[in-house]
This record gives C-alpha cells, structure tokens and sequence, in this order.
C-alpha cells in the first residue's frame, strides 16, 4: 500500500464503490449513447496544445497525418445540383489511398463530400445521418438542406478550438429545390451555387468559373464536374484516383460516373491530339 | 621551409620577397641562366640510371660516403605511393622537399578519386611545382633533377624531370656526374626485351661507368618497381646482385686469360651463363662490356 | 515539408547480367502543384555511365554542372575518360566539400566498368556517403515505396528486356504511392554494346 500512498491515489480507490464505477463507464463511454460527447482532452486550448503532448521517446513530435490535400466541388444549375470529388488520401506525401470514397450518401436527398481530417469528417457525417433521419421519423418529413447544415454548423461549432478539421459541402434537394451549402470546422455555414473546397480546388476553380453558367444542360454540367476534377488532380499532388460525379435532381441523386482519371488524362490527350492532326 | 609550404603559389608574399631575393629573367641570349646554374649543379651531383625493363623498372644511383662514420639509413631512392618511386641527382635537401610533395599530390590524388594517382599525372604535378619556382618571386629553382618510375595501367613507366620544369619520358637514362657516357653505354647496352633482373645488372654496369673506387652493396642504392610495386632493395639484395653473375664470368675470363695467345676480344672468346631465367649466350657487345671490366 | 521533397522526383538504378538500369519519373512541382512533366534528372556523363540527381531540381542542375566541370577537367588531365567507381569518389569528394551548407540532392551512379565491363551502381547521401551494393540503389522521395518494389521483383542476373520490365514496374508502382513522383517516367538501359532509353507512360495525378 505503500506505494498507493508514494502515488497518491489511496483516496480514489477508498471511494470506488459500484456507483461510482457507473459513473465512470458513463463517463468514459460517453459517445456510446450520445454521439456529440467526445471526451474532452484534459488541458485547455487543444487545438494548439494538443501537439505539446504528442512527443515521442526522443522528444520528437509525432505527426497526426491528417488527409488534408483533397478536390471536391459543387455545383447548383437549372436542373439540380452536381457533386464530384476526387478520391486521393495523403498522409504527407504518402498515398494512403487512390479509392477514397469522399461523398458521404446522408439519405436520398442528401450528399455531403469529405474535405481535411478524414475520421472527423465520416464521424461527424455519420452523427448528422443519425439526427437527419430522427428528424425524419418525428415530423414525418425529409428535413431540410438547410437545417442539416445548420445541425452540422452547430456540432462544429460545439468543438471550435478543440483542433477538428473539416471542410465539406451538404447538397440535396428539398421543398425549395437545388441547395447548396458549405460547412466546416470553424463554424462557418455559406448557401451559395459554386463551390470547391481543398487543396486542389484553385485549379478546379479555374476551369469550373470559365465553363460554369445556370442554364447548363444534364449533360454539359457532368462533364464541367468531371473534367474540373481531372484537372485538379492533374495539377494537385493531393488529388487524385478515381473520379466520382453525383447529381441530385427531385427524385434524389443519382451517381453519374466513377472513373480512373488516367483513362481520362489519356482521352483528354487523344482529343488533343486529333485536334491537332485536324488543324 | 613553412613559410615556403604555405605560399607554394606565385603569391608569394611581400615580406618574404624583402628577405631574400633571387633574380630570375632571360639573358640577353634569350637562357634563364639560374636554370643553367641548376642544371650544373644536376651535372654535378651523384650519377644516378634509371632503366625501364619488360617486366619492371630499376632505379639505380651512386651514394658514396665520404667517411665510414656516417650511418646508413638516410635513403636517396625513396618510394612515393606504393607503385611509384623516385630518385635524384643533385641537391639532397631539395630533393627532400620534393619527396614531400610528391607525397602528398599522390595521397590527395587517392583522397579525390580513390584511385592510385597514374605515374604521369605525378609527374605532371610534380614538373609543375618545379616550373612554379623558376617563375615566381624569392625563390630559387631547384638544384636536382628526379626520376620517376612507377607500375599502372599494367607496364612501366619512367619519367626524368628537370629543374625547369620539362619533364621526359624514356626507356633508360642516366644523369648527374659523366651522364653523357652513361647514357651512351646504356644506348649500346638497351633492348626492349630486357627482364628486371638484366635491368638491375645493367643498371649496376651503367654506374660502373666512371665510378671511382671499389663499388660495394653500400654505396649504391636500388629501386625497382614492378606489378608488386615498389621497393628499395636492402643491402644484402644488392649484394647478392653484385656478386652475381659479373663475379663468375670475371673469374672465368680470367682462367680463360691464363695462357691465351695474343689479344684476346670479344670476338675470339664466347660465354654462355645459365641462371633462374635460363641458359643464353652472351652476344658480342656483353661480351665486350665484361672484358672492359677486367682490369688489364 | 522537407526541402528534399520541395520539388519532387525519384530515381532508382539496378544491376541485370552484363548490363546496369537507371530510372527516374518526370514531374517538376512546387510543393504540392506539379508545373513541368518533362525535368531531366539522368544525366549521360560517359558511354556507359550516367549520373541521377534526386533531390531539391535547382541543386540537381548546379551539381550536374560543378560534375561536368571537375570531369571535364579530369578527363583532359589525364586523356582518359573517367570510371564509374572515380566519379562516384569525386562526386562524393565534391559533396563532402559542401559538408556545412550542403546540396540537397542525394546523387547515384550507374555504369559498366571501362576495363571489365561489370556493372557498377552508387549512391550517397547529401554529404557524400557512398554506398555500392551489388543490386539497387534508389532515391528522392519515395525511395521507401522503391525499396519495397526492389526487393520485392529484383533478382541476380536479369537480361536487359527483364531489367527494364522491372525497373519500370518498380518505379512506377512506387510513384503510385507518392504524391510527389510520377508523371511519367524513363528508363535508360546500359548494355556494352548499346543504350536504350524508353519513356514510359503512367498515372498523371
């Protein structure tokens, strides 16, 4: 018992009784029954801190590799709104993966694409899956893009400073039509008819703003996505593998196109090419 | 001799060129007469031959001792890397720097490329150092002249280098004290087919040219390098190669000599020898070189 | 990230019977934007030698030139062209000069030997640690992916056709797996009596 009292911790022990133990699995499985209470980390400012404690046995820092280099884009147009991401997740400049699936299908209605910490985004997205189908089932209709957003905005904002990274887009189709919405860590919610979100999204940005307008036909806006993506992961180091377009129309999305953007680089040059030949 | 060390370079400093200052410029006649000057001192000094063989090289040089208190054991034939040695006639201290700097162009050479440094490129460097100094201010060129041998590339290689700076390639040679008859005996004596052993007895013949008193293991000094490299040979090795095949056939012209009729030449007398390489006949010209040894 | 990763780009050599491989992928970036899919970091120093620079591209293009120089200067010297093993000494040497603000690239050195015709590969780190085994060097950023690719499909005495397929599966399916590396890639084969260079088409993300 010495070595109790040397530590400390006799007391802590004098007082477990069963409910306290309770208490503690309570505590210490908090998300089990409430998936918006994470254990806190047991110092202030984490975001910042956190890296203070993530030392090695040598002192050095040990990295969290978040997936942070990403494309995602989406889109509003005459008939509905188009989403396409890219499916490269890094670590560093290590490749985790060339498959990565960065559309989250929340329900029918409802898509949001994946953008920074990759479990932050699925866990939170997976939360926002839960609440949207409670919604659903308590007032008997689908809710509404905006109210899933704003669910989402709340549940980031509840954690602001704790060092979440997301930045994703919810789009869906409701009552009032194509919608729209960019969410993410910070807390910040914008409604808008464009946008591209991570690291490859300048260059997605350039070639979506020069072919972007509303009355954009089904067609003509799949291929804006597509080809917008490809050329972010052709210039972006973080984006890359597979490219998968989705459109949500009044009846739910539909997926549009999964497609290696090699297959796609090489189709692109071959039209170059004939082009070329043709003048 | 640090200060020297440090200022290898026509940069030599001012101060230095305050405390001694040598003239060196043409003549009139168009001769750096300093160079002359070296080279009498060369001409001067302890002959020394060098003679490259099918198989090896043999450096060879007279070092006479002018009282038996000296102790032996300060070399004129001095190795520089492992396949390459050298030798000199002329100024002992001079030569002395030289080895030095030899040396160390050969271990910087092997520092750079991890490659022993090739005979020429010693040469080179070295020629280049001596030319350095008939053109930069308060020094003096160097009184010797070296030579150089070395095994790379799988042959020989024997250089002469002069205090000018001009460096030579050649198949044998003599300098120092009565070269010019060295050289014309080793011009009688040369073939290109000639072993290391026959080397080194030439060698020893060559010094034998004009050399004054009784030539012993310990006042000559040898080199030879071959594909094992290079080494000096000790006293004992050099013996056995003066006692060797001279001494016999000495002995048996002088038995042949006992009661011969008229003169005898190399052409009315013929000797054959047999050794570790073989038996041969002696032509005529070997056959002469011997009976001009037999003091008449 | 680190400044051997800034621009990209990795390289890898590896010995077959009678011949010696060199390959290297074609992206230029900086950081994470690739800008040019056709930088040169294989360079021919001799008829059977040639010298990969992985690393930081402004140092693979000043490096290439200060091994010109000194080669150039050795080889009218000396009349004689220069050996695998001597370059790599001398590109150490160079390197080691630099041994408190050094280049940031991490050279290799393929070639057949001028007298016995083996093959010869090297590599040093950015301060001029030489290393010289017998199967393959590789290097740049994703030489742990290439380490796992060579050890997995190099074997002792591949023919040149065999060499090349494994050379160019070793850096292409390395390049897959770094963001970094890729965007096309060429192999140079070294054979007595002939160098082949093919280009090879890969992933372009």
């Amino acid at each position: 018992m010495a070595l109790l009292e040397m530590c400390g911790i006799q007391d802590v022990l004098k007082n477990k009784t069963e409910d306290n133990f309770l208490s503690d699995m309570k505590y210490l499985t908090a998300n089990f029954d409430n998936q918006m209470h994470l254990s806190l980390p047991p110092f202030a400012n984490p975001a910042e801190d956190l890296g203070l404690f993530n030392k090695d046995e040598f002192g050095r820092p040990i990295n969290f590799h978040f997936e942070h280099g990403t494309t995602c884009l989406g889109f509003k147009y005459n008939n509905g709104v188009v989403l396409a991401v890219d499916s490269r997740a890094t670590g560093g400049n290590y490749i985790g993966s060339g498959s990565m699936k960065k559309i989250v299908e929340i329900n029918d209605y409802l898509l949001g694409t994946l953008a920074g910490g990759a479990a932050d985004c699925v866990y939170w997205d997976r939360v926002l899956a839960k609440q949207c189908r409670l919604y659903e089932l308590r007032n008997g209709e689908r809710i509404s893009v905006a109210a899933a957003s704003k669910l989402m905005c709340n549940m980031a904002y509840n954690y602001k400073g704790t060092g979440l990274s997301m930045g994703m887009m919810i789009a869906g189709w409701d009552k009032r039509g194509p919608q729209l919405y960019y969410v993410d860590s910070d807390g910040q919610r914008i409604k808008g008819n464009v946008f591209s979100v991570g690291s490859g999204s300048v260059f997605a940005f350039g070639v979506l703003d020069t072919g972007y307008h509303w009355n954009l036909t089904d067609e003509e806006a799949h291929q804006l996505a597509r080809k917008s993506i490809y050329h972010a992961t052709y210039r972006d180091f973080a984006s890359g593998g597979l490219i998968r377009v989705y459109r949500i129309t009044q009846d739910g999305w539909v997926h549009l196109s999964t497609e290696d953007c090699k297959d796609i680089h090489y189709e692109f040059e071959e039209k170059k090419q004939q082009a070329r030949m043709a003048s | 001799m640090c200060t020297i060390e440090a200022v290898t370079g026509p940069n030599v400093p001012c101060h230095y060129i305050n405390h001694v200052l040598f003239k060196l410029f043409f003549s009139p006649s168009g001769k750096l007469v300093q160079i002359e000057y070296a080279l009498a001192a060369v001409e001067a000094g302890a002959p020394s031959v060098g003679i490259k063989a099918s198989n090896g090289i043999v450096l060879a040089t007279e070092k006479k001792q002018k009282t038996i208190l000296f102790e032996d054991c300060i070399h004129k034939v001095e190795p520089i890397t492992d396949y390459i040695g050298m030798v000199y006639s002329g100024m002992g201290p001079d030569y002395r720097l030289l080895v030095k700097k030899a040396r160390k162009i050969a271990q910087q050479y092997k520092l750079v490329y991890q490659e022993n440094i090739p005979t020429q490129q010693l040469v080179q460097r070295v020629a280049a150092i001596m030319q350095e100094y008939t053109q930069s201010g308060g020094v003096r060129p160097f009184g010797v002249s070296l030579l150089i041998c070395g095994w790379d590339n799988k042959r020989p290689y024997l250089y002469q280098c002069d205090p000018s700076g001009a460096y030579f390639a050649w198949k044998a040679t003599a300098m120092g004290r009565n070269y010019v008859n060295g050289k014309t005996f080793l011009e009688k004596r040369y073939s290109e087919d000639l072993e290391l052993d026959d080397a080194v007895h030439t060698a020893i013949l060559t010094l034998k040219e004009g050399f004054e008193g009784q030539m012993t293991a310990e006042n000559i000094e040898i080199g030879i390098a071959d594909e094992n490299g290079f080494r000096r040979l000790d006293v004992a090795t050099v013996r056995d190669h003066l006692s060797n095949i001279p001494q016999s056939v000495h002995t048996a012209i002088l038995t042949l000599k006992e009661g011969f009729e008229g003169q005898m030449t190399a052409e009315n007398i013929e000797i054959g020898i047999a050794d570790e390489n073989g038996f041969r006949r002696l032509d005529v010209a070997t056959v002469r070189d011997h009976l001009s040894n037999i003091p008449q | 990230m680190s400044i051997m990763t800034y621009n990209g780009g990795s390289i890898v050599a590896m010995t077959g019977k009678n011949c010696v491989a060199i390959a290297c992928d074609k992206r230029f970036g900086i950081q994470g934007t690739a800008l040019a899919d056709n930088f040169q970091k294989i360079f021919q120093v001799g008829s059977h030698m040639y010298v990969g620079l992985p690393g930081l591209a402004t140092d693979t293009q000043t490096v290439y030139q200060k091994i010109r120089f000194r080669q150039n200067l050795y080889e009218l010297k000396e009349n004689r062209k220069m050996s695998p093993k001597v370059l790599l000494a001398m590109i150490s040497n160079m390197l080691y000069e630099r041994r408190f603000g050094p280049y940031f690239v991490e050279p290799m050195v393929v070639g057949l030997d001028p007298e016995t015709a083996e093959p010869i590969i090297g590599n040093m780190d950015l301060i001029g640690c030489v290393n010289q085994p017998s199967d393959f060097v590789v290097g740049g950023p994703c030489s742990d992916q290439l380490y796992g690719m060579c050890e997995t499909l190099w074997e002792p005495n591949l023919e040149p056709d065999d060499l090349f397929e494994t050379i160019a599966q070793a850096l292409v399916n390395a390049c897959e797996r770094n963001a970094v590396s890729g965007w096309g890639a060429v192999v140079y084969i070294i054979e007595q009596d002939k160098v082949t260079v093919r280009h090879v088409k890969t992933r372009m993300d």
